[in-house]
């Protein structure tokens, strides 16, 4: 248990150091150091087998409400100052609804924090993954204009925010969950508003209400499992079964979709690609929206082989499909992997859903994976986006030229999230054959499988046509210059490249099956491939054929725009899925 | 015995694409060209003065080849179906970046197209070991060819099948990616020489990847599965002489549209 107090408040005691120390080599050595001591915690406690409970005292409960009730007054406060009625009406009805289910609650006997197998694995990628983007932000900061010490408190917060990371994924007590679920929220609108302009400010308090929902509908399943089993601790409530733990069961899995930006909610974390890269990075794709599968992992118990579980896993699959469809418009990069983690978040949940033993391990690995290669393809974004100023898609093209180094972790992180032998690629595979193996008993699932593969091949066709843009390089006869990239850049994507390889590798040899093995012949080419390319040389070089006409490459993008139809319909459709997830919970 | 036969596998091709060659001369009333020309074409490729563009542009092409050949190789050990599908996903995914990866409008303009062919096939061939597994309960090759009554049992998902062939032989009306006059040659175009060939004969070996996925649905009985073939072999070229090639966009709709609908629809029945 102390390890667990170890992740949940070094973080603090760090964002406290650092804003109050100037000198940026000492950042340095203190994010070294939370990264390898929660690093290495983490690492610790996932190798232990025990199952950690503690139960909170009564001056903590206090503690809570308190906070509570100022995070949500403080919410309400900004809806009045930035004249958002949203914000303000589902702020003041959090706080009747969080109230009265305070007033009408039990005396907790079971205990608030339960630390068990899942969590340990979400300690695992929160503070390695987290951990490695906090010492990007550092030199990703210094080529920010803006305030020193508005500087610090940004990498500040970002320490901070990885501690409530940590809390959120013990928490067992729903108003604990509701209470640090409602701080990730705050987190996301302060970081998003980080640079205080306009879009900045009302893309923030969209992001702001949309999640307020979830935090409504969580305070609402909590009631259900108030008056129905008089008890607040998840564990407990999915002990019982009948009716109302459905009820509850889906009121929280809707908490999941909005934290998840499944569609019609992906407004909001597509306007949160405004904030820096790091935010993006940490909040947007490699830890907190991961709250979503997490949640549905562990309410899977209650959702495998049910009406509710089956439905919410079509949801998932349908938001894979339509997320990575969506995605083929865009032309900000950020936008484009933003979409690509909703399609990707949507997939984890609907293996989360389907709850057999095989998909639920396969979420979890999707999990891991997604966030290792989305935290390198963000921060080599925000490499490109601070080195070179350029955002969109259109304006990178021929960028292997200007900045080689970075193009390959782009590309890098491309093929570890589509192709063998890497760990995204495996669990999709996995998956297929896992739904497939289940499908005569449970037929419905035949969408799920249909979603999966259409959506798979979608996002192949997404990255390959962004990977277009990039590369297309000269003929070997004009010389490239080679790129400085420095060392805050550099060391956090070598970090990741790695973790990526490594875990890709040991992936497979867990699996112990013995044909995976062929899935290493690309790495072999990879390898290989410096000793090939010397042995090009005695080749004659040409410049590309152009028909004869002067030399004017200028290749264009494909791109699918949906109709302003085919989008209502997309939108009003998961909309109706949305509520429907209520009435199969009230039905069922 | 086996390996003798992986290595063989790029000749097997193109016999089998020489064949064709002539098989569809005859088809147009013409004499056609001799059926060994591609092994003619071969030894006069190697003798050519290679130029190339950048060095991982020529390698990638290479890569495409030994990666085709090991997913071929994997088929005829009888492998899983699934693996040996996202091998030849890989393997198609070189292919595109070497066609990215020039300053070429042609080359960018068939790596598109490769890439949208890949979005519109990939589906239908899971979908048809997806039907393969739930018949036979295996997604190794090994024991679908143990089992039979596959043709009885998935006679759609065999027609969706019949659909993607011409994307994968580049035949019409379906053979975007290629389009000789369209694109000039697409991806190849910035190819010559001994990388050339390589392309070359990679397109050998899809011949025999495709026409395994028909042959499977022989099941034991080994005679069924090569007239089945066979007798696609006859279509295909068919088909291709008959109609005109539709556009990338046109190609992807009826995939998805019609090839999709019969597979799924065919499951569903393997189901109820």
């Amino acid at each position: 248990m102390d390890l667990v107090w170890i992740l949940v408040l070094l973080p603090i005691v760090a964002s406290a150091a650092l804003v109050s120390i100037t000198s940026e080599r000492v950042h340095y050595y203190l994010c070294s150091a939370v990264l390898i001591l929660s690093g290495g915690t983490a690492l610790t406690l996932y190798g232990s087998p025990e199952i950690f409970t503690f139960h909170l005292s009564s001056v903590a409960e206090g503690g809570i409400v308190v906070a509570d009730v100022l995070l949500l007054l403080y919410f309400a406060y900004q809806g009045v100052k930035f004249k958002s009625r949203m914000v303000m009406i589902l702020a003041v009805m959090q706080l009747l609804l969080y109230l009265f289910a305070k007033l009408i609650s039990p005396v907790e006997t079971a205990p608030e924090i339960v630390v068990d197998t899942l969590s340990k694995f979400m300690f695992l990628i929160i503070n390695i993954v987290g951990g490695i983007i906090i010492l990007f932000s550092i030199r990703y900061m210094k080529d920010e204009s803006a305030d020193p010490f508005k500087k610090r408190v940004f990498i500040a917060g970002l320490l901070f925010f990885l501690s409530v990371m940590n809390a959120i994924v013990c928490a067992d007590s729903m108003l604990l969950f509701f209470l640090l679920f409602e701080m990730t929220t705050l987190s996301s609108y302060l970081l998003i508003a980080f640079r205080n302009d306009e879009i900045s400010r009302s893309n923030a308090l969209r992001a702001l209400w949309m999640n307020q929902i979830g935090g409504v509908v969580i305070l609402l399943g909590a009631l259900v499992a108030i008056s129905g089993f008089d008890t607040l601790s998840i564990s407990e409530l999915l002990e019982h079964s009948g009716q109302m733990v459905v009820l509850s069961v889906a009121l929280l899995s809707m908490a999941a979709l909005v934290k998840g930006a499944s569609i019609p909610f992906d407004g909001w974390l597509l306007g949160a690609m405004v904030a820096p890269t790091p935010v993006s990075a940490m909040l947007h794709s490699a830890t907190m929206v991961k709250i979503a599968p997490y949640l549905i992992l562990k309410l899977s118990p209650a959702l495998g082989g049910t009406l509710l579980g089956e439905f919410l896993s079509v949801i998932g699959a349908s938001v894979f499909v339509a997320a990575s469809y969506l995605a083929l418009s865009r032309f900000v990069f950020k936008e484009i992997l933003g979409y690509s983690t909703i399609a990707l978040l949507g997939l984890m949940i609907s293996l989360a859903a389907i709850g057999t033993e095989s998909s639920i391990s396969i979420a979890m690995v999707l999990i891991l994976f997604h966030a290792l290669s989305k935290a390198l393809l963000f921060l080599a974004a925000g490499v490109l986006e601070k080195q070179y100023h350029v955002k969109s898609i259109e304006e990178m093209k021929g960028m292997i030229q200007r900045a080689p180094k970075t193009v390959g972790y782009i590309v890098f992180g491309f093929v570890s999230l589509t192709l063998p032998p890497f760990g995204l690629f495996m669990g999709k595979l996995f998956a297929i054959t896992s739904v497939t193996s289940i499908l005569h008993e449970r037929p419905w699932l035949l969408i799920v499988l249909l979603g999966m593969i259409v959506g798979s091949v979608l996002l192949v066709l997404l990255y390959f046509k962004v990977a277009s843009a990039l590369l297309s390089h000269p003929s070997d006869t004009v010389l490239t210059k080679r790129e400085h990239l420095p060392f805050g850049y550099h060391i956090p994507l070598i970090l990741l490249s790695f973790l990526i390889l490594f875990t890709a590798v040991g992936y497979t040899l867990v699996q112990n099956d013995r044909l995976l093995a062929l899935f290493a012949l690309p790495l072999l080419i990879v390898f290989l491939l410096p000793i090939m390319i010397r042995a090009m040389e005695r080749y004659d070089r040409i410049q590309p054929y152009h028909c004869g006409e002067k030399e004017s490459f200028d290749a264009a993008l494909v791109y699918f725009e949906p109709s302003v139809f085919t989008q209502r319909l997309i939108y009003w459709g998961f909309g109706a899925m949305f509520v429907a997830l209520l009435l199969a919970g009230a039905l069922s | 015995m086996i390996w003798v036969w992986i290595l063989l596998a790029p000749l097997l091709g193109g016999l089998v694409y020489g064949g064709e060659r002539v098989l569809r001369a005859r088809m147009q009333r013409r004499q056609g060209p001799p059926f060994l020309q591609p092994f003619y074409d071969m030894f006069k490729l190697m003798d050519k003065r290679s130029l190339i563009v950048h060095a991982p542009h020529a390698l990638l092409a290479v890569g495409h080849f030994f990666l085709l050949w090991v997913s071929v190789a994997a088929i005829f050990l009888g492998w899983n179906l699934l693996y040996i599908i996202f091998l030849h996903l890989f393997a198609q995914v070189v292919l595109i970046l070497a066609g990215y990866s020039v300053r070429s409008v042609y080359s960018h303009l068939g790596a598109n197209r490769e890439l949208l062919a890949l979005v519109a096939y990939e589906p239908i061939l899971i979908l048809v070991s997806v039907g393969f597994y739930l018949v036979s309960g295996s997604f190794e090759i090994g024991r679908i060819l143990e089992g039979e009554g596959y043709l009885a049992q998935m006679p759609l998902l065999f027609a969706a099948l019949l659909i993607i062939v011409p994307i994968k032989v580049k035949k019409s009306p379906f053979d975007v990616t290629e389009a000789h006059q369209e694109i000039v040659g697409g991806v190849e175009i910035e190819y010559s020489g001994v990388f050339y060939e390589f392309l070359y004969m990679a397109r050998f070996l899809e011949y025999l990847f495709i026409y395994s996925f028909i042959f499977l649905f022989g099941g034991i009985s080994y005679g069924v599965g090569a007239v089945l073939v066979a007798a696609t072999f006859l279509l295909v070229n068919l088909v291709d002489n008959a109609t005109a090639r539709v556009r990338t966009g046109d190609m992807v709709k009826i995939v998805y549209g019609v090839a999709m609908s019969l597979a799924v629809i065919n499951i569903v029945g393997i189901l109820r």
